[in-house]
């Protein structure tokens, strides 16, 4: 595998930036598609998120200064889009934000991309109530084994924050799960 | 304690002891999170080994399309210009420096920024910079708007046709 500072510096020079991008996209596609899909939920439009992420990353690239890893770089733009999608989402459907990732959680049964049992839809039904920040910071802690250190430079928020932001929404989780 | 069991008849199936452990520890585990850990999304087959030569395509072919999402869009854009004309002109009045113009900003800033802002325009917002002679119901719907469709709400929903007096052309 190729150093990300190597990679970083072949992205931004023509004569190896498609070879180089290539490797970018086979590295990062499976974290970054499952990152965005529990986002979105549906696959059809992970597959778009993903794809503007992966074109604007490249577009971007000569902006990217270094200051932060590539990989988080790229989870920030993976985020912001999955996030501005569900906003267009939510605007053309007339609903607001919770609605709609409601809407998309209860619809998830019929989803022949979803195979999840029970407890799975009824988590994804749980995660959908919980507040944006809170969705983000247990889909990246749980489900992407992030590190808070790592999660922190992603959304741009103290790692004291993300604690408090986590245990709350497995408390409000395990709370939906039991009952019944 | 004895582990041994001497004075009666009881006996364990063959293993038991030996998988209690595991049995036991898995059964915590269980127990102290309800939580599931896998999402149960899947991807369809294939998927990952195609996406690149589909990206790699896009950034070749053409500038990736924005998808217009909102109908409302077109109205943003004059509003965004009725704007940065008055900006020009204040700019002018106020500031002798140079102020930025529209022809300065590129489209897709402007479309990022309607993308990304929550924009709340009234109707009278909108009224001001939208003709009314020159919207057409079917600009503010996302389904468009057949004849029939009326004529099957309103005969669905309104008790007494006459009573609303319309006027036909038969």
């Amino acid at each position: 595998m190729v150093a990300e500072d190597d990679l970083v510096d072949q992205l931004k020079q023509a004569d190896t930036q498609s070879k180089a991008f290539e490797v970018l996209i086979n590295t990062y596609k499976e974290r970054l598609y499952w990152h965005i899909r529990r986002i979105v939920l549906d696959h059809d439009d992970a597959d778009d998120v993903l794809q503007n992420t992966f074109i604007k990353v490249f577009k971007n690239i000569n902006g990217f200064k270094g200051d932060s890893q590539l990989y988080s770089w790229m989870y920030r733009i993976a985020t912001n889009e999955s996030l501005s999608f569900m906003k267009s989402k939510a605007r053309k459907l007339g609903v607001n934000n919770e609605e709609l990732h409601d809407r998309l959680a209860n619809n998830l049964q019929a989803d022949v991309y979803f195979d999840g049992n029970e407890i799975q839809l009824k988590l994804q039904q749980a995660i959908a109530k919980l507040p944006e920040k809170q969705k983000l910071v247990f889909n990246m802690k749980y489900f992407d084994e992030l590190k808070y250190e790592e999660i922190s430079k992603i959304l741009d928020t103290s790692v004291g924050g993300l604690k408090a932001s986590y245990h709350l929404a497995i408390k409000k989780l395990e709370n939906y799960l039991k009952e019944d | 304690m004895k582990a041994s069991n001497k004075n009666n008849g009881f006996k364990t199936p063959e293993g038991y002891f030996e998988g209690l452990t595991d049995k036991l520890l898995s059964k915590i585990a269980e127990e102290q999170s309800v939580l599931p850990k896998e999402a149960g999304f899947k991807a369809p087959e294939g998927y990952f080994d195609t996406l690149q030569q589909n990206i790699l395509q896009k950034i070749d072919t053409a500038e990736p399309k924005v998808i217009q999402l909102n109908p409302y869009r077109k109205y943003y854009f004059a509003a965004a210009a009725v704007a940065a004309v008055a900006l020009v002109i204040f700019g002018i009045n106020f500031n002798s420096t140079e102020s930025p113009t529209f022809e300065g900003l590129a489209d897709s800033d402007i479309e990022n920024y309607f993308e990304n802002n929550t924009m709340e325009l009234s109707s009278y917002e909108l009224a001001e910079v939208i003709s009314f002679d020159e919207l057409d119901i079917n600009d503010i719907l996302d389904n468009q708007l057949i004849d029939d469709h009326i004529i099957d709400y309103l005969d669905d929903n309104i008790d007494d046709l006459d009573e609303l007096n319309l006027e036909t052309d038969e």
